[in-house]
């Protein structure tokens, strides 16, 4: 099947930056978000665009030629219209899985849906839906647009032809497609998850602050964006998530770091409330260290 | 004997119906957002209705086919089946080191043209998607492949290599290839006729200004030297291309600006020249803002002649002097303040033009003055009919 129109559910910043980078690359989007904040979706996909043209990544008319591909709805009869379907809501395993059979009733039977969840099994996903064999798990990495790598998973009865789109997809979308065994954390969030965790109890323990953390570690292995930053941009309340679904099944290693618990309980979650580990701009630019310091104290 | 010429883009198809008999034009067209459920179809045949529909084309061949339709159409065709048809010609953009000259096209020539979509990632593809297309729809019929760098591969290695490790140009094939290698071809033949004189005693300078633009040097008939190199990026200020940059800057800028390689491609490629300095990129935009007194379009108009004019100097100098210069494409045929501006800075050459003759449009015509030592033409250039001929002669 020729897939042109797909289907993004989650406004998220995982939802937007797959709806902005599939809609760069010729599809049409439809971006599904029944949250609050999903109105705004668009606008901030917009924003994503204007900092790629200031950086002249694109030009005035592809920006407007990427916005005309992509709609919002709150209306998921609209599923019924798409060729392919990705799933990027955040990992409870009950919401997911409640949003896939819905999807379920309402997309052609011969859609395959992409999961894009690092935390849950595709196999255990897959078990409330028709379509068991269509579900194929695709772990994009934010920002979408600029991470050129994604992991892939089948669970246990995923069909061989399901994989197969899903990897033309990621690697239209100029994805290296890594395809690895169905293991909750995957590679990236697991891995990033022990880093951050060890740069928290760092800082805890006053060895340095976070922006000597984030230094040593970016400069040292050659990072164009350093760990702390990461979790700041994917929100500290997901990553504390993260851990500790991943500390359900793997046990106290990854146990997170009271520092991470004692910020998520003061609403201290990243970019999006423009602190976490790091300081951040009302544009969602990093405050360096120096303009940080003043912030820093306002805040504490 | 009835050729096709089909020009594929990856969302486009171009085609023009020869009759060589005459070297007529039956009939032109295009077809627009293949790929898409609204592709829009344009069908022009000569002295006859033009035909535009939208339609969904999803894929070239349906596209090809599509066009087709319309040259047999009843009404609007200008042929009665496809079995009129006895050759099709393939503008292919990249032919590397591997063709000097057109070819027809085998299992072999699809391999290499694919082998070389690295070093035009935008256009073989697209160019050998058409050719499957064609080839399906037509599987008796010869194909031949006209190559954009073709004309180019006379180039010798002292004026191909760039100075950089060897190593680099043997494992990586990088080198000056050039471009517009078929309009450059075309003008400086065209020249040569005009001038009552053969090609093989002739330098020239062939001047292709368009969106992209490039400017050859054509000693005896073949192109030994061009501005374009690796990549159409190189040489004149373009529309929207940088042209010559000092590699250094490119670095520094990246550092300064915290730029990716995409984004320093895009910059260059996309927001440079003409539209990097006046804010448009077409020319008749430049012209209208300095009739209005907007000092930065007066400056790239200015930098716009002075590059080219750079690349005349060194073009005399590359072949020990000029007998014609030519002027072809978009730019090069309408701006006749630009041919004035450049021609008047020429004049250690001998160079004079005709103003009234600099002022024709859409024909071919020479517009220096009777006793200018260096010829100037204006030649509309007509790259499918080259294709067309190349095609005519290998079938």
């Amino acid at each position: 099947m020729d897939i042109r129109k797909i289907a993004v559910l989650g406004a998220g910043r995982l939802g937007r930056g797959i709806a902005e980078c599939a809609a760069s690359k010729g599809y049409d989007v439809i971006l599904f978000s029944q949250g609050a904040g999903g109105q705004d979706a668009l606008r901030r996909i917009e924003k994503s665009l204007d900092r790629k043209l200031a950086k002249w990544a694109i030009t005035e008319s592809e920006k407007r030629l990427i916005l005309g591909r992509i709609s919002y709805t709150l209306d998921l009869k609209e599923l019924s219209k798409v060729d392919l379907l990705v799933e990027a809501t955040i990992d409870h395993f009950y919401t997911k899985q409640e949003l896939l059979r819905t999807a379920d009733h309402l997309c052609r039977p011969e859609v395959v849906f992409i999961s894009t969840s690092s935390t849950l099994r595709i196999s255990d996903l897959a078990r409330g839906i028709n379509r068991t064999d269509l579900l194929v798990g695709l772990h994009f990495i934010p920002p979408v647009p600029s991470v050129p790598v994604a992991e892939l998973v089948r669970g246990t009865h995923t069909d061989e032809q399901a994989v197969e789109v899903a990897r033309q997809f990621a690697t239209r979308l100029g994805k290296q497609v890594v395809e690895i065994q169905e293991s909750p954390g995957l590679v990236n969030p697991r891995t990033l998850a022990v880093l951050v965790n060890e740069a928290a109890y760092l800082i805890d323990e006053g060895v340095c602050d976070a922006y000597q953390a984030e230094t040593i570690i970016k400069r040292a292995w050659g990072m164009t964006q350093g760990p702390l930053e990461m979790a700041d941009r994917l929100g500290l309340d997901l990553v504390l998530n993260w851990m500790e679904q991943l500390q359900e099944v793997f046990g106290p290693r990854y146990a997170p770091c009271p520092l991470i618990r004692r910020y998520v309980r003061e609403r201290r979650l990243g970019v999006k409330t423009r602190l976490g580990f790091l300081a951040y701009t009302e544009d969602d630019a990093l405050i360096t260290e120096g303009e940080s310091t003043q912030q820093g104290k306002q805040e504490d | 004997m009835n050729i096709f010429v089909l020009n594929c883009g990856s969302s486009s198809v171009k085609y023009k119906l020869y009759d060589m008999k005459k070297e007529k034009v039956l009939a032109e067209g295009r077809v627009e957002r293949v790929g898409q459920d609204n592709a829009v179809i344009t069908h022009q045949p000569i002295g006859g209705e033009k035909v535009s529909k939208a339609m969904p084309i999803l894929e070239h061949t349906t596209a090809i086919r599509e066009c087709l339709n319309l040259l047999t159409h009843p009404e609007h065709g200008v042929i009665k089946s496809v079995e009129e048809i006895d050759a099709v010609g393939h503008r292919v953009v990249h032919g590397g080191e591997s063709f000097s000259d057109s070819v027809l096209i085998t299992e072999r020539t699809k391999e290499i043209i694919d082998s070389l979509a690295g070093l035009a990632p935008l256009h073989n593809p697209a160019n050998l998607t058409g050719i499957r297309a064609a080839e399906k729809i037509m599987p008796n019929v010869p194909q031949v492949a006209v190559f954009d760098t073709a004309f180019h591969s006379t180039i010798p290695p002292h004026a191909f290599l760039y100075a950089i490790p060897y190593s680099v140009y043997q494992r990586h094939k990088v080198r000056r290839y050039g471009f517009h290698g078929t309009s450059h071809k075309y003008v400086s033949q065209r020249a040569a006729e005009l001038m009552g004189r053969p090609i093989e005693e002739l330098k020239i300078i062939s001047c292709h200004l368009g969106n992209g633009a490039s400017i050859a040097a054509v000693q005896n008939g073949k192109s030994i030297d061009t501005s374009m190199g690796f990549t159409p990026l190189e040489g004149l200020m373009m529309g929207t291309r940088s042209g010559d940059i000092d590699p250094g800057a490119i670095f520094y800028i990246m550092k300064q600006e915290e730029l990716g390689l995409h984004e320093i491609d895009s910059m260059l490629n996309k927001h440079s020249g003409l539209f990097g300095i006046a804010g448009v990129s077409d020319m008749r935009d430049i012209e209208k803002a300095i009739s209005d007194d907007d000092r930065l379009a007066s400056l790239a108009f200015q930098m716009y002649e002075y590059r080219i004019r750079k690349y005349v100097g060194a073009y005399v100098a590359a072949m020990n002097g000029v007998d014609a210069i030519v002027f072809t494409a978009g730019i090069g045929e309408n701006t006749p303040s630009l041919r004035t501006a450049l021609c008047a800075n020429l004049s250690y050459l001998g160079i004079a033009i005709d103003e009234e003759k600099n002022k024709i449009r859409g024909e071919d015509v020479e517009i220096s003055t009777p006793d200018s030592k260096v010829k100037v033409f204006v030649i509309p250039t007509d790259e499918e009919l080259v294709i067309a001929r190349d095609t005519a002669k290998i079938v």
